[in-house]
C-alpha cells in the first residue's frame, strides 16, 4: 500500500514537471533572460524579498522563478528526447538482434558490449566541451545515444524468449510474416519492462544534463537549465546561498519522484519483496516464549492427549515431543498450521524413522526442534524433552551449545548443506573445534580418521575441495564424518538419501547404522519412502498433514498397519514379498490446505474406509498395544470394547 | 584458468584499441583543425600552414592516425598548447591523485554499505531498515555537484570546519569523499542488502547454525563470503560513475586530478591536453574493469575452478 502511494506521488511530480515544462512561455511571469539591473540579488519572499521576484534574482537581475521554469522545459525536452532516442535505437537493435540472431546478434552485442567497456560519460564531455554553440539538439544526441544498449538487451532477451513460444511458432506456420509478427507478439511482451527502464534512463538524464550545464558543457546562451543556474549561483553562494540550492531541490525531486515511480512499478511486477518485512531475527529464544509457556495448554489442543500414560520420561528416552505445533503466518493474515500436535519418543541408541509424504510436516518438524525454522514460522504449542532440557524453552545461547554438539542434523540436499566458497577441511575442521576444545593439527587429525570411516580412501584431497567439487553421496558421507567427528547424543536425519541414486543410498544407510552400533547415536531419519523406514528404523511415526496418525514398533505397524493412511502407503511401494502380480496402488486426491482448518480426520476425503464420524469427529490416537497407537476411527469400538473386558 | 586470462587480456587490448581511436577521431572531428587552435584566432594564413606542416596535420587523417600511434607507444602524448609541457606529464602528475580520491571512496563507501546493508538486512522491516531504505532513496536522487556545493556552503563557508578547497592534509578529503561516497552508497547498500538477505535463507547458512556455529561466524564467514561477491564486479561497474564524479567533485574542490585537468584543458581548448587527459582516464577505466573481472573469477571458487577445468 505504502509503495502504491508512494507511485502515485512519483507519478504526480513527473506529471507536474512535464506541465510545467510546456506551459513554461504562459506561466513564467518573465522571459528568462529579461534583465533588471535595479534588483540584482534580490532575496526570495521568505528572506523578506519582494513578490514581484518570489525566487529572488540573480547576479544579473534575471528573476529566478522563470529561469527556474524555463530550466524545467530545458531538462523535461532533453531528457525525454534523448530517452527517446536511446529506447527507439535498442529497441530495433534488440528486436533485430533478438529475432534475427546469427551475424546480426553477434554484431551488435558486440558493439554493446565494447561500449560498455568504454567510459561514454567521460568522450560525452569531450564531444560537447569542444563545441563552441550547444544548443538542445546537440545534448540530445550527444545523450540519448550511448543508452541504446540498455534497452537492446532487454529486448533482446524477451525477443528470444518470445520467439520460442508456441503461439509464434504457430504464427510462423501459417505464414504470419516475420515483421509483423514480431511487432505484434514481442511488442506487448517488452511493453511491461520497457516503462521502468527508460524511467530509470530518464533519472539519469536529467541528473547527466544539469552536471555538464554545471561544468560549462550543457546549453548555452539563451537556453537555461537547471545545472547552468547553479553554477552561475556559486558566484554569489556566500551572498545569496538559495541561488545554488534551488536547481539543487529541483533536481533532487525530479529524480526522486521518478525513483518512486520505477519503485512502485516494481512492486507490482514483484508482490513478493513483501514477504521480507518478517524479521530473520525472529528466530532467536523470544519466539519459543509461547512454546514454553503453552506445555501446559496444550492438553486443551485437538491431538495432543496421545501419550496419556508418560508423565515422567523413563531413562531409557533421550527424545520427548509432546503435543508439537509450527505455525507459519501466511501474508494474507491466516495462518497455516504446519505441524499440529505432534508427539513421539525416540530411545536411547534407537532409530525412529518418521514417514509422510511431502507437506506432511515432517522436515518443520525437524526444523522445530533445533529452533532452525526460516521467519516468520515459528512453534505456538508444545514440548521437546531432551535429556531433561526443553529445548523449545531454552535460551539461543545454550541451544548453541545443543546444535552441532549434542544434536546433529544432516539435510536433504548434501551439496547445498556446505558452504560453496569454504573448503571441505575448513568447515570440517570448524564444526569439530567449535564444540571440542583442541588445537587444529588434533582437529585435522580426526578428520582424517573419520573420512576414512566413511569410505573416503584420500582424506586429505577430500579435506582441500569445495563442497560442489563433490558428488552429492560424498558430500552426505562429509556431513556423515562431521557427526561421527563430533558424536552428537541425537542425530536428526532429513531425507538423507532422497538426492542420492540408489547405489549411494544404500551406502549412505550403512554408515548411519554404523553411527549407531559405533557411537551410540540415537537417529531420527526422516523420508518418504515407508520401505527405507522399515529397513531402517526400530520405531516409526507415520505423519499425514501435520498430524501423527500411526505410531509404534516399525516391525508391528508395517506387518499389520492399522491406519488407512499407512495401509495406502504401503500399497503404493513394490514389496518383494508380495510378489511382482500384485498391484501397486496410488492414493487417490491430495494433501488438505495446511491454511484451512478443518472439522474431522485429514484422511477422510482421500480414506476408502471413511465413514460419516470420521468427516466430523477428529479421531484421537488409540492404543493398539503398549506401544502402538493408531488415529483412526475404525478402531474407537474395538477399543472401548477392550477397555469393557 | 590461464586460457581465461589470455583471452580476457586480448579482449581488453582491443577495448583499449578503440578508446585510443575513439579518442583520435572525435577530438578530429568535434575540434576542428588543430594548427588553428594553436596559432591567435587572427593569424595569418601562411603561420597556420606552417603549424600544420610542423605537425604533421597535412598528411591524410590515417597517416596521422599512425603517427599517433607510434608516439603513444613511445609514451609521448603531444605537447600543450600552453606552456609547452610534456602532456604525458603533466596527465601522469594528477592521475595519482584522483586514483587516491577514487581508491579513499571505494573504501569508504565500501565499509558504509556493508556496515547498512548487512544491518538492514538483518533487521528486514525494523527502524533501521527503513531508515537505510530512506537513506538510499534521497542519496540516489541528489545531484552530486550540487551536494559538494551545499557541503561546502554549510562546512566551508558557514561553520568553517573544513576546508573547501586545494589538498591541505587529510581534512581535505572529508568533502569530496562524502559527496562521492553519497552517489556510491545506494546501489552497494541495496546489493549488499539483496545478496545478504539470500544468502541467509540457503541450506548452507542452515546447516552451518545446525552444526552449532556461533552467529557471529556465521554471519561474518558463512554468509559474508558468498554475500559479498556481488559488490565486486559492482565497484568495477561503477569505476565510471567514480571517474565522472571526479570530473564534478575536482572542479569544486580544486583538485589537481585528471578530471579538473580535463575540465580546464577542455575551457582553454588545449587539445592534445584533453586528448591525453581523456586517454589516460579511459585507459585507467578499462584497466580497472580488467582487474575487477580477473579479481572475481579468482575470489570465486566457484568460476574459478569451472575455469580451470
Amino acid at each position: 500500500m505504502l509503495r502504491r502511494k508512494a507511485a502515485i506521488v512519483g507519478l504526480g511530480g513527473i506529471g507536474l514537471l512535464v506541465f510545467v515544462a510546456v506551459t513554461a512561455p504562459w506561466i513564467a511571469p518573465y522571459e528568462p533572460a529579461a534583465q533588471d539591473l535595479a534588483n540584482v540579488l534580490a532575496p526570495p519572499v521568505w528572506d523578506g524579498g519582494d513578490w514581484a521576484y518570489p525566487l529572488g534574482t540573480d547576479a544579473l537581475g534575471r528573476d529566478v522563478l522563470s529561469r527556474m521554469i524555463y530550466g524545467a522545459r530545458s531538462s523535461v525536452l532533453i531528457s525525454a528526447c534523448a530517452m527517446l532516442i536511446g529506447a527507439t535505437l535498442g529497441l530495433v537493435t534488440g528486436l533485430i538482434a533478438g529475432f534475427f540472431g546469427g551475424l546480426a546478434d553477434t554484431l551488435i552485442m558486440r558493439l554493446g558490449d565494447v561500449q560498455l567497456a568504454l567510459p561514454f560519460i567521460l568522450i560525452a564531455i569531450v564531444i560537447l566541451g569542444m563545441m563552441t554553440e550547444r544548443s538542445p539538439v546537440h545534448l540530445i544526441v550527444v545523450l540519448g545515444i550511448p543508452a541504446w544498449i540498455v534497452y537492446a538487451r532487454v529486448v533482446r532477451a524477451r525477443t528470444l524468449a518470445e520467439r520460442e513460444q508456441d503461439y509464434v511458432r504457430a504464427a510462423e506456420t501459417i505464414g504470419a510474416r516475420p515483421l509483423r509478427r514480431m511487432l505484434r507478439y514481442v511488442l506487448p511482451q517488452v511493453r511491461s519492462v520497457m516503462p521502468a527502464i527508460a524511467l530509470i534512463d530518464l533519472s539519469h538524464l536529467v541528473v547527466m544534463e544539469s552536471t555538464l550545464s554545471f561544468l560549462g558543457f550543457g546549453l548555452t546562451s539563451p537556453h537555461v537549465s537547471w545545472g547552468q543556474i547553479l553554477a552561475d549561483g556559486r558566484q554569489n553562494m556566500v551572498v545569496s546561498p538559495w541561488l545554488p540550492v534551488l536547481p539543487g531541490v529541483a533536481i533532487m525531486l525530479t529524480v526522486l519522484c521518478i525513483n518512486l515511480a520505477v519503485e512502485g512499478m516494481r512492486a507490482q511486477v514483484e508482490p513478493r519483496r513483501r514477504w521480507w518485512s518478517t524479521r530473520w531475527r525472529r528466530l532467536g529464544p523470544r519466539e519459543t516464549q509461547p512454546g514454553a509457556s503453552a506445555l501446559s495448554a496444550t492438553s486443551a489442543g485437538p491431538a495432543t492427549a496421545s501419550t496419556p500414560s508418560a508423565v515422567s520420561v523413563p531413562g531409557d528416552v533421550l527424545l520427548d515431543v509432546r503435543g508439537l505445533c509450527v505455525e507459519f503466518p501466511a501474508a494474507d493474515g491466516r495462518v497455516v498450521q504446519a505441524v499440529r500436535g505432534v508427539s513421539f519418543t525416540v530411545g536411547r541408541g534407537k532409530i525412529l524413522g518418521i514417514v509422510g509424504e511431502s507437506g506432511s510436516g515432517k522436515s518443520v518438524t525437524s526444523y522445530a526442534l533445533l529452533r532452525l525454522l526460516s521467519a516468520p514460522g515459528r512453534v505456538s504449542a508444545g514440548s521437546a524433552v531432551f535429556d531433561g532440557v526443553d529445548l523449545l524453552g531454552v535460551p539461543e545461547r545454550s541451544m548453541r551449545r545443543i546444535r552441532g554438539r549434542r544434536i546433529g542434523m544432516i539435510f536433504q540436499n548434501p551439496v547445498g548443506s556446505l558452504n560453496p566458497v569454504l573448503t571441505v577441511g575448513y568447515q570440517m575442521v570448524e564444526a569439530i573445534r567449535t564444540h571440542r576444545d583442541i588445537d587444529r593439527r588434533t582437529a585435522v587429525e580426526i578428520s582424517d580418521r573419520v573420512f576414512r570411516d566413511v569410505g573416503f580412501a584420500d582424506p586429505a584431497h577430500v579435506m582441500k575441495q569445495y563442497p560442489f567439487r563433490l558428488s552429492g553421496g560424498q558430500n552426505q558421507r562429509v556431513m556423515i564424518a562431521m557427526t561421527m567427528a563430533i558424536e552428537p547424543e541425537l542425530l536428526l536425519a532429513d531425507e538423507p538419501t532422497t538426492a542420492l541414486d540408489v547405489t549411494t543410498q544404500a551406502q549412505v544407510l550403512d554408515q548411519l547404522r554404523r553411527v549407531r552400533d559405533e557411537h551410540g547415536t540415537s537417529i531420527v531419519i526422516i523420508s518418504h519412502d515407508i520401505g527405507l523406514i522399515g529397513e531402517i528404523s526400530d520405531d516409526v511415526v507415520v505423519m499425514y498433514a501435520g498430524e501423527v496418525c500411526e505410531s509404534g514398533p516399525t516391525e508391528q505397524v508395517l506387518r499389520e498397519p492399522r491406519h488407512p493412511y499407512t495401509q495406502a502407503l504401503l500399497e503404493s511401494v513394490p514389496r518383494p514379498e508380495t510378489g511382482v502380480t500384485s498391484l501397486l496402488r496410488s492414493i487417490p486426491g491430495e494433501l488438505p490446505d495446511p491454511a484451512q482448518e478443518s472439522t474431522g480426520c485429514p484422511f477422510a476425503p482421500r480414506c476408502t474406509s471413511a465413514m460419516d464420524v470420521c468427516r466430523t469427529h477428529r479421531p484421537q490416537p488409540l492404543t493398539v498395544s503398549p506401544a502402538w497407537t493408531a488415529a483412526c476411527h475404525l478402531y474407537t469400538e474395538e477399543r472401548t470394547e477392550a477397555t469393557r473386558r | 584458468m590461464l586460457l581465461y586470462i589470455v583471452r580476457r587480456t586480448a579482449q581488453m587490448l582491443v577495448v583499449v584499441l578503440c578508446v585510443v581511436t575513439l579518442v583520435f577521431l572525435l577530438l578530429r572531428l568535434a575540434a576542428g583543425d588543430p594548427a588553428r587552435l594553436m596559432n591567435a584566432p587572427d593569424a595569418p594564413d601562411d603561420v597556420v600552414e606552417a603549424t600544420r606542416v610542423r605537425l604533421g596535420l597535412d598528411e591524410p587523417i590515417y597517416v596521422q592516425y599512425l603517427y599517433f600511434l607510434r608516439d603513444l607507444f613511445g609514451g609521448d602524448l603531444g605537447q600543450s598548447f600552453q606552456g609547452g609541457y610534456s602532456v604525458a606529464q603533466v596527465v601522469f602528475a594528477a592521475l595519482p591523485n584522483t586514483a587516491m580520491l577514487a581508491a579513499v571512496t571505494v573504501l569508504v563507501s565500501t565499509l558504509v554499505a556493508l556496515a547498512l546493508g548487512i544491518g538492514a538486512a538483518l533487521t528486514r522491516g525494523s527502524w533501521l531498515d527503513r531508515a537505510v531504505q530512506v537513506y538510499v532513496a534521497f542519496a540516489q536522487s541528489i545531484p552530486s555537484f550540487w551536494l559538494a556545493v551545499v557541503l561546502v556552503l554549510i562546512f566551508a563557508v558557514q561553520l568553517g570546519w573544513l576546508p573547501a578547497v586545494d589538498f591541505t592534509g587529510p581534512t581535505s578529503f572529508v568533502l569530496p569523499v562524502t559527496t562521492m561516497a553519497v552517489a556510491l552508497t545506494p546501489i552497494l547498500i541495496r546489493t549488499i542488502r539483496q545478496s545478504f538477505i539470500e544468502t541467509l535463507e540457503q541450506d548452507y547458512i542452515r546447516a552451518a547454525r545446525a552444526r552449532g556455529i556461533a552467529q557471529r561466524k556465521v554471519l561474518l564467514v558463512h554468509t559474508l563470503k558468498v554475500a559479498s561477491l556481488p559488490l565486486v564486479t559492482l565497484i568495477g561497474l561503477q569505476s565510471g560513475m567514480i571517474l565522472a564524479g571526479s570530473y564534478v567533485v575536482e572542479n569544486i574542490f580544486n583538485w589537481p586530478g585528471i578530471g579538473k585537468l580535463a575540465v580546464d584543458a577542455l575551457t582553454s581548448r588545449n587539445f592534445p591536453m584533453v586528448q591525453g587527459a581523456v586517454l589516460v582516464a579511459a585507459v585507467a577505466f578499462v584497466l580497472v574493469n580488467f582487474v575487477v573481472d580477473l579479481l572475481y573469477t579468482t575470489l570465486d571458487p566457484r568460476i574459478r575452478l569451472r575455469r580451470a577445468s
